[in-house]
């Protein structure tokens, strides 16, 4: 017997030796540990032999199948290892081939001007702020201290509509109705759609402003300076360089008009900038006492000051956008680029 | 306003740059917008000395010059006759471009050498027409830049005024500015003139009926005089400025004009009748012919400056034609006056006459000035014009006015601008623009204001002086100190914020239309004739039809925007458009202007690509998105109408959206006759949700159920319905079932065609039961299924597969 044992004990560990794949090595247990395994059926052969040669025997398989089993399990894992790193080694996708995505559609350059204007304002505490479009004149004009008959009016070509409205020139209205509603201090921007009768390849008979509006005990001409400051280095990059011009606008005094070092040519002079080197972006001033007594706040309390700018100029700057059209042409060849 | 830096200089000294005083003014508020300079590029054309002349050798009608250009002698052939030796002429130097791109060079003339030109007046430019070439003074130096010498060079500003810088609608005005920031003195021009005729007042006489339109009114008169053309220096000053010179008479109103920015009249005296003026408003519907030869009905609001019998001019805007001053004239009553800034705005826009002499009345004159152009004119026209000036002045000036006086705290100022001016500082500013100013007590001043600054009448338009000449960009930038306070954006804003962020995460770009469209729009909706959206607001002024009424919709918009789109090859659209449209509200002021979205859907559901499917868009796309957008913003008891669709949709393939019993909006296939009306040729996908309404339904309370802890199992179940019964229907008789282990229905099947009888579709649901405490056995559950489906074959009479 133990003849027989060594014989099938040298056969086994040299077949588990020689066996490559997972397949092969169960295949091999089967075929010697499985019910019907050759070192199962000399097992079985145990009764037949003298009870003192039997525990020997015994002990000699018991350890013939515990060593098979490690060498099983050792095999196995190398096999796996081997399957894996194969598999592993051979499988190669193109990944520079798209995904598999959802579009994602883009929103418009006028309002991405205005949610970053505004963000950068609600940094500061101011809140944003709307009113009506179709407005009347007393708040468009007459409470802005645009008097009838004046030539101030032709600043603003108007649009009329029946019944002593108009389609707002500006968003300064929505000062003069925030003022009304709240007492002082009052922080607001705001973003609106405004129309004025004029059309060309500079002018859209609607576009967008953003105004802005700070009133409380002790604002002085140097705290708008400072506002516009931040808000410019913000929009359009640390330290940008800016100046105040003095200008008019009847619903402020002093008034300003604010340029900046022109972004394309940064100060050096071009076409954009008509070779002055400066860009018009915004008109600001100190709220004239006038609205103040049209609203019923006490200039003598209370000072502030109010900007507005142009959303289309803004984004046409930002975005090196060259024509004004586009932002109404809706092609979607243009939007998708936001 | 055009300026013209060398006449500026007459009135000021002034040694900037051109480019130097264009910033100062600029940085003062007078906002140079355009800037040319005169004689630039002629610098190489020199005074010379013709030395000798000499018959050309070869040509009859050329000479040959020896020309000494300051430096050496130069050989020049020249062909004008109209010279001698001993000339001095203007010789173009070899390299000079002269206009009309014509360049000097070197070169050989019948076989002689020629060094230059010698030029004409209008071939520098200097004149309309010349014989010959142009002979200078013998005072001018050798070598000297022609236009130097002259004097001709110069720059012309073009400043943007702002329409309350009334004083600086002329050369003085601006001169004023300059004297004022570089800290000197303005020289003005002129003294009163020789007054050798008679009295004025045996010769003329002024009434002003209406003087609450004209506050003064003053008169010259001139005999005498000869209309003839202006001497040059007159005309080219015009020209610089860009007026048209006319005859003497004339030219010198409008040089004084310029000069003082003071707007002048002459009339034939001799065409007035009576030999009077009167200013007086017109009569209604009375016509009047002004001088560009048009004939204008006047209205009672008008004033007019009339003889005894007529209409002579309408003040402060245009002469007439009958008492215009022509070849013949010899008598002239010369106006300088003062008028309502309203009224003559008002006339001047009704008629469409705008002049430059409206445009300063309407902003404002100087009345302090009247006297002072009249007198100035008057000894211009006596010494241009040869004319006698009468003897006196008429000054209607029934009400003098006066100097404002206002008065001004340092502390205001200083605690306004956020500066930390002193009183001398301010003080010094208020004298350098002639302005009076006298401390009343520490820290306060009286300040007395020139007529000539119309703008000035409250002490918040004095800091902005002080602000203004102090400059700017020399006060200091601050952070305010400011209140805190509190004041949460409302819902709506975040609500709009979020329907951006939703839409284009669902693919969808943002479009911008005009708030206006054309009437016809609305025709191509299919819209009912008594459709809410036809009471649409007009505009009076409308650019045009296609921009003549607030839109009520958004869909036109969208739908021309998808047609661009369609047009240019690009087929797979998802656009919106979350703006406003414009209701009229009965017996209000103001416009409804709720904010809305418009949503738009076509061509492939997925970006076209190498491993997408290329399924398109259809009905449930649209409503996925809307279903997307009420689960994100928390709206409860969503339902989706069929019952009244909207005209614009595929009847069967669209739905009203309601939120209870309010309808937000729709959605739905449009309707092949919108999109043939659009041109658009493939299926398109809309929805339209009013914001405002969908904001009131936003919000719903979160009430969490825990999550079990133990296993759900589930029974599916397939269905046989009516075609005509909503899926919707039994799904909610399945959930609304008072069973609390019902833990969720799902629709996961529809099914019509082999095997289904004719009117009737198959659902199938899967139906989820779950316990919150323990895990449910199938003797459990089987009880429960039983029951459901009981309940709705019951209920709904249908079939179970």
């Amino acid at each position: 017997m133990k003849e027989q044992l060594d014989a099938l004990s040298a056969a086994m560990f040299a077949d588990l030796g020689t066996a490559l794949s997972e397949k092969g090595l169960q295949e091999l247990k089967v075929r010697y540990l499985g019910k019907k395994g050759e070192l199962t059926a000399v097992m079985k052969c145990l009764g037949t032999l003298s009870p003192e040669e039997r525990p020997l025997a015994g002990q000699a398989i018991n350890a013939i199948k515990e060593r098979f089993e490690e060498e099983f399990a050792s095999r196995l894992a190398g096999v796996k290892e081997a399957d894996k790193l194969h598999r592993l080694a051979s499988e190669r996708i193109d990944v520079t081939l798209p995904g598999r995505r959802n579009s994602v559609g883009t929103r418009h350059p006028v309002t991405l001007v205005m949610e970053e204007v505004s963000e950068i304002f609600a940094g500061l505490g101011f809140q944003v702020a709307e009113g009506p479009e179709i407005e009347l004149d007393f708040y468009n004009f007459e409470a802005l201290n645009f008097p009838k008959d004046h030539p101030a009016r032709d600043m603003q070509d108007t649009f009329f509509l029946e019944g002593e409205r108009l389609l707002r020139t500006h968003t300064s209205p929505v000062q003069v109705r925030t003022m009304l509603r709240h007492a002082p201090p009052v922080r607001i921007i705001a973003p609106g759609t405004v129309y004025r009768c004029d059309s060309d390849a500079t002018h859209s008979p609607m576009f967008h402003q953003i105004e802005g509006l700070m009133v409380d005990k002790g604002i002085t001409f140097g705290d708008l300076k400072g506002i516009l400051t931040i808000f410019l280095n913000q929009y359009f990059g640390k330290g940008i360089g800016m100046r105040l011009r003095p200008s008019f606008f009847p619903f402020t005094e002093p008034s300003a008009e604010v340029d900046i070092a022109c972004v394309i040519c940064k100060g050096a002079g071009c076409r954009v900038c008509k070779n002055s080197g400066w860009l018009e972006i915004l008109g600001a001033g100190m709220v004239d006492p006038e609205v103040f007594r049209h609203v019923g706040y006490n200039p003598d309390e209370v000072t502030g000051f109010a900007f507005g700018m142009g959303i289309e100029r803004l984004a046409m700057l930002k975005y090196g956008i060259n024509d004004m059209r586009f932002l109404f042409e809706n092609d979607i060849r243009f939007l998708s680029q936001f | 306003m055009i300026i013209s830096y060398n006449w500026l200089k007459e009135f000021v000294d002034c040694d900037l740059a051109p480019s130097e005083l264009a910033d100062m003014l600029t940085m003062l508020g007078l906002e140079v917008e355009g800037m040319r300079s005169v004689g630039a590029g002629f610098d190489s054309v020199v005074v010379a000395l013709v030395e000798e002349k000499a018959q050309h050798p070869n040509a009859d009608k050329l000479s040959l010059c020896k020309v000494n250009d300051g430096v050496q002698l130069q050989n020049v052939v020249c062909g004008a006759q109209n010279f001698s030796a001993g000339d001095r002429v203007a010789l173009a130097r070899l390299g000079t471009v002269l206009p009309g791109d014509f360049k000097i060079k070197k070169s050989k003339i019948r076989g002689e050498e020629s060094c230059g030109m010698l030029c004409s007046e209008k071939e520098l430019g200097l004149a309309e027409e010349s014989g010959g070439i142009m002979i200078l003074t013998t005072d001018l130096p050798l070598g000297t830049p022609l236009f130097d010498a002259l004097g001709l060079k110069d720059t012309i500003f073009e400043i943007g005024l702002t329409p309350n810088r009334a004083d600086c609608l002329s050369i003085i005005g601006v001169a004023r500015e300059v004297a004022a920031k570089l800290g000197t003195t303005i020289r003005f021009p002129g003294h009163a003139p020789v007054e050798s005729g008679p009295a004025i007042a045996t010769l003329a006489g002024v009434t002003v009926e209406d003087s609450d339109l004209c506050p003064r009114y003053a008169a010259r008169y001139l005999s005498g005089c000869t209309i003839a053309p202006s001497p040059a220096w007159l005309v080219s000053r015009l020209e610089a400025v860009g007026m048209r010179s006319i005859n003497n008479v004339v030219d010198i109103t409008n040089y004084v004009l310029m000069e003082f920015g003071h707007p002048l009249h002459a009339f034939d005296f001799d065409r007035l009748a009576g030999g009077k003026i009167i200013v007086r408003r017109a009569g209604e519907g009375e016509l009047f012919k002004s001088l560009d030869g048009q004939e204008r009905p006047l209205l009672s609001t008008d004033l007019t400056i009339r003889d005894s019998e007529r209409a002579v001019a309408l003040a402060g805007i245009m002469g007439g034609e009958n008492s215009e001053i022509e070849p013949s004239t010899t008598n002239i009553l010369l106006e300088s006056a003062c008028f309502d800034p309203s009224a003559i705005r008002r006339s001047s826009k009704r008629l469409g006459l705008h002049t430059e002499s409206s445009h300063r009345f309407e902003r404002g004159a100087d009345i302090g000035i009247v006297t002072r152009a009249l007198d100035r004119a008057a000894s211009l026209m006596a010494e241009l014009a040869g004319g006698v000036v009468a003897k006196g002045i008429i000054d209607v000036y029934p009400h003098k006015v006066h100097p404002r006086q206002l008065r001004v705290r340092l502390e205001r100022v200083n605690a306004l601008l956020g500066t930390g001016l002193t009183g001398a500082e301010v003080q010094d500013i208020f004298t350098r623009l002639q302005f009076q100013v006298r401390e009343i007590e520490p820290g306060e001043f009286t300040v007395t204001v020139p007529t000539f600054r119309v703008d000035i009448s409250r002490e918040i338009d004095l800091i902005e002086e002080v602000a203004r000449l102090h400059g700017f960009n020399a006060i200091p930038g601050t952070m305010p100190k400011a209140r805190v306070f509190s004041d949460r954006p409302p819902l709506r804003q975040k609500v709009e914020k979020g329907l951006r962020d939703l839409l284009t995460a669902h693919g969808f770009s943002e479009v911008v239309n005009f708030s206006f469209f054309g009437v016809d729009q609305l025709d191509k909706l299919r819209l009912g004739s008594d459709d809410s959206r036809r009471q649409t607001i007009r505009l009076l002024n409308p650019l045009s039809d296609d921009l003549a009424v607030m839109r009520t919709t958004l869909l036109p918009g969208l739908l021309q925007n998808a047609e661009h789109n369609l047009s240019r090859r690009s087929l797979n659209l998802r656009l919106f458009e979350l703006r406003r449209v414009y209701h009229p509200v009965a017996g209000q002021e103001l416009a409804h202007e709720p904010l809305h979205l418009g949503g738009l859907l076509t061509g492939r559901r997925h970006p076209e690509g190498w491993n997408h499917e290329a399924a398109v868009t259809d009905f449930f796309d649209v409503k996925g998105v809307l279903e997307n957008i009420f689960d994100e913003f928390r709206v409860r008891g969503v339902s989706y109408g069929t019952g009244t669709p909207e005209p614009f949709y595929h009847p069967g393939k669209c739905c009203t959206l309601l939120v209870g019993s309010e309808v937000i909006g729709s959605c739905g296939e449009l309707h092949p006759d919108v999109l043939e009306r659009f041109v658009i040729d493939q299926p398109v996908y809309y929805l339209e949700l009013n914001v405002e309404k969908l904001v009131s339904h936003c919000g719903a309370a979160i009430a969490v159920v825990p999550p079990s802890r133990y296993p759900d199992t589930f029974r599916d179940l397939a269905l046989l319905i009516d075609d005509e019964l909503p899926a919707a229907v039994v799904v909610e008789a399945i959930r609304s079932q008072k069973i609390k282990e019902l833990d969720g229905v799902e629709l996961f099947d529809l099914y019509t065609g082999a095997g289904i009888p004719q009117g009737k579709k198959s659902i199938a649901v899967r139906i989820r039961y779950r316990s919150p405490d323990r895990t449910l056995t199938d003797d459990e559950v089987t009880p429960l299924h039983t029951k459901i489906i009981d309940n709705i074959v019951k209920k709904l009479g249908i079939t179970v597969r």
